[in-house]
């Protein structure tokens, strides 16, 4: 059992002593049952933090948005952030390490372990609850959640309301962390990995054009998918002109004759180069906490695009993502062994 | 109408589809090979619109896809054999950036046969015109692509 208590104990001390600047974790959600990401500076606030089922965000994402955000601020207060991470979210702590974007001593790493359970995926639960809202969401042993809504309390089966991604989560602790929060929990029993993936990828050729012809169709290019990957932190980002970088120095001719990759206009054909261009970059570098499919306003299964890489990772160079801050990264890396037999 | 429709069918059975290649060959071999397949008088198809990269690593994911959205009915990227890089160990970043484009190509349903990677040397003009040959003749049956993600 992860107890809160020794969490904002632990925040707290952290606070106090000034050895961090501010605390990463969840609290209770002012809109809806979701718990929301909280930013605490006060030793006082502490108290506020929570864990349940329903501390989704990847908070690995406000420590990459926090770094940009001090870039262009006055302070000099280099003192690092603590953070509460799950599994996933230490994976993309890893991912982040390894690429050298943070620096070890810049985060205080508060790992959590899902142990049995994981994080509710908010579709399910709207649709389990046909439509009532929840008001409270908790574990209830190893496989039933707990869920009360203004008419008293239901248990439903784990397997039902969790995340796609924690069905199919193997290790459901923390890789990295400097203070554990529960025990890591081995052979968790409800889904193979690739579960969902699968059902997609063992379709046919013309139906899994169709499938996915349909969903670039539907796709409003919000970014939202990008703007809540931990990983899609560059500055520029080659699928939207908008975010060229220019400097005083950049002439009207440079700015005029950038390459457009990708239109900005939401037809399929671009949103598929968009999805595309994203899965390859996020090749050996997501971590599968599935962000991008929540935040899609329109339904869009993205994780599965990511999935795909993920699989031919594993499969292919035996290459798994967010394990060790000291591996080369699968794109900067290879080994003679590699497949060559699709190449004439 | 329906006459019409059927000329239409006859005429791709009878390879009248010629499908447009966009071959992106690296300068030190695939290319020089290309050369040597053309001062050798070797005839083989047409298809192939060749783009000179410098190496087989430097094919950017997004040059693949662009070639598809803007009207290519077939990908190849063409460069040195393993071992013969110029650069020493591009063909290396290649061959597994490459294998992941194809996967995640026909993952969204693009047939596995248009898009294709081979090594072909600067001394092995006719393996190349082979290739070319090869590609077009599988790609014939495909019919035209169209962009990514439009309905066919
Ligand atoms: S994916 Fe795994 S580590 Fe992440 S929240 Fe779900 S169970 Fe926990
Ligand atoms: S996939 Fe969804 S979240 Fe991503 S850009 Fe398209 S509509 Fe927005």
């Amino acid at each position: 059992m992860v107890a809160i208590e020794d969490i904002r104990a632990r925040a707290r001390t952290l606070l106090e002593s000034g050895e961090v600047r501010a605390v990463l974790g969840y609290q209770r959600g002012s809109a809806g049952t979701l718990a929301e990401p909280a930013f605490l500076t006060e030793p006082q606030q502490a108290a506020s933090l929570v864990w349940d089922p329903t501390c989704i965000h990847n908070l690995a994402l406000y420590l990459v948005n926090e770094k940009k955000r001090q870039r262009t601020q006055r302070s000099n207060d280099k003192r690092p952030l603590a953070v509460v991470a799950k599994g996933c979210d230490s994976r993309a702590l890893v991912v982040l390490l390894q690429e050298n974007h943070i620096d070890r001593s810049e985060v205080v790493i508060l790992g959590v372990s899902c142990e049995g359970g994981g994080v509710i995926d908010p579709r399910k639960l709207t649709r389990a609850l046909a439509g009532r809202a929840a008001t409270t969401v908790a574990m209830d042993g190893a496989d039933a959640i707990r869920v009360g809504t203004a008419s008293g309390e239901t248990t439903l089966p784990a397997s039902e309301l969790l995340a796609d991604r924690c069905l199919e989560c193997a290790r459901a602790y923390p890789e990295l962390y400097d203070t554990l929060y529960g025990d890591k929990a081995e052979g968790r029993s409800y889904s193979p990995r690739f579960a969902a993936l699968n059902t997609v990828a063992e379709k046919p050729l013309d139906e899994r054009r169709a499938y996915w012809n349909a969903h670039f169709e539907r796709c409003i290019r919000c970014y939202a998918c990008r703007a809540v990957c931990p990983m899609c932190y560059c500055d520029e980002c080659v699928v939207d002109s908008t975010e060229f970088v220019v400097t005083p120095n950049t002439s009207a001719d440079e700015k005029a004759n950038r390459i457009r990759w990708i239109q900005r206009s939401p037809d399929a054909s671009e949103s598929a180069m968009y999805h595309l261009v994203r899965a390859m970059h996020l090749a050996g570098r997501c971590i599968d906490c599935a962000e991008c499919e929540r935040v899609c306003p329109v339904n869009i299964p993205v994780r599965l695009l990511n999935n795909v890489l993920e699989r031919e990772a594993l499969e292919a160079f035996e290459y798994v993502p967010g394990t060790d801050p000291g591996l080369p990264s699968l794109i900067s890396s290879f080994r003679d062994g590699d497949p060559n037999d699709f190449v004439r | 109408m329906a006459e019409a429709v059927e000329v239409r069918k006859v005429a791709q059975e009878s390879g009248e589809f010629e499908p447009k290649i966009v071959a992106f060959l690296c300068k030190w071999c695939s290319s020089a090979g290309s050369d040597l397949a053309g001062v050798s008088r070797l005839q083989y198809p047409s298809n192939a619109v060749p783009i000179t990269v410098p190496c087989s690593g430097s094919v950017s994911p997004i040059y693949i896809l662009s070639a598809f959205n803007k009207g290519a009915d077939g990908v190849l990227v063409s460069g040195c054999h393993p071992g013969d890089c110029h650069y020493l160990k591009g063909n290396f970043f290649a061959r597994r950036r490459i294998y992941l484009v194809q996967k995640l190509l026909q993952f969204i349903g693009v047939e596995p046969n248009r898009f294709r990677m081979s090594w072909v040397s600067a001394a092995e003009g006719t393996k190349y015109a082979q290739v070319i040959a090869d590609f077009v003749k599988d790609l014939k049956p495909l019919g035209p692509h169209g962009k990514l993600g439009a309905k066919r």
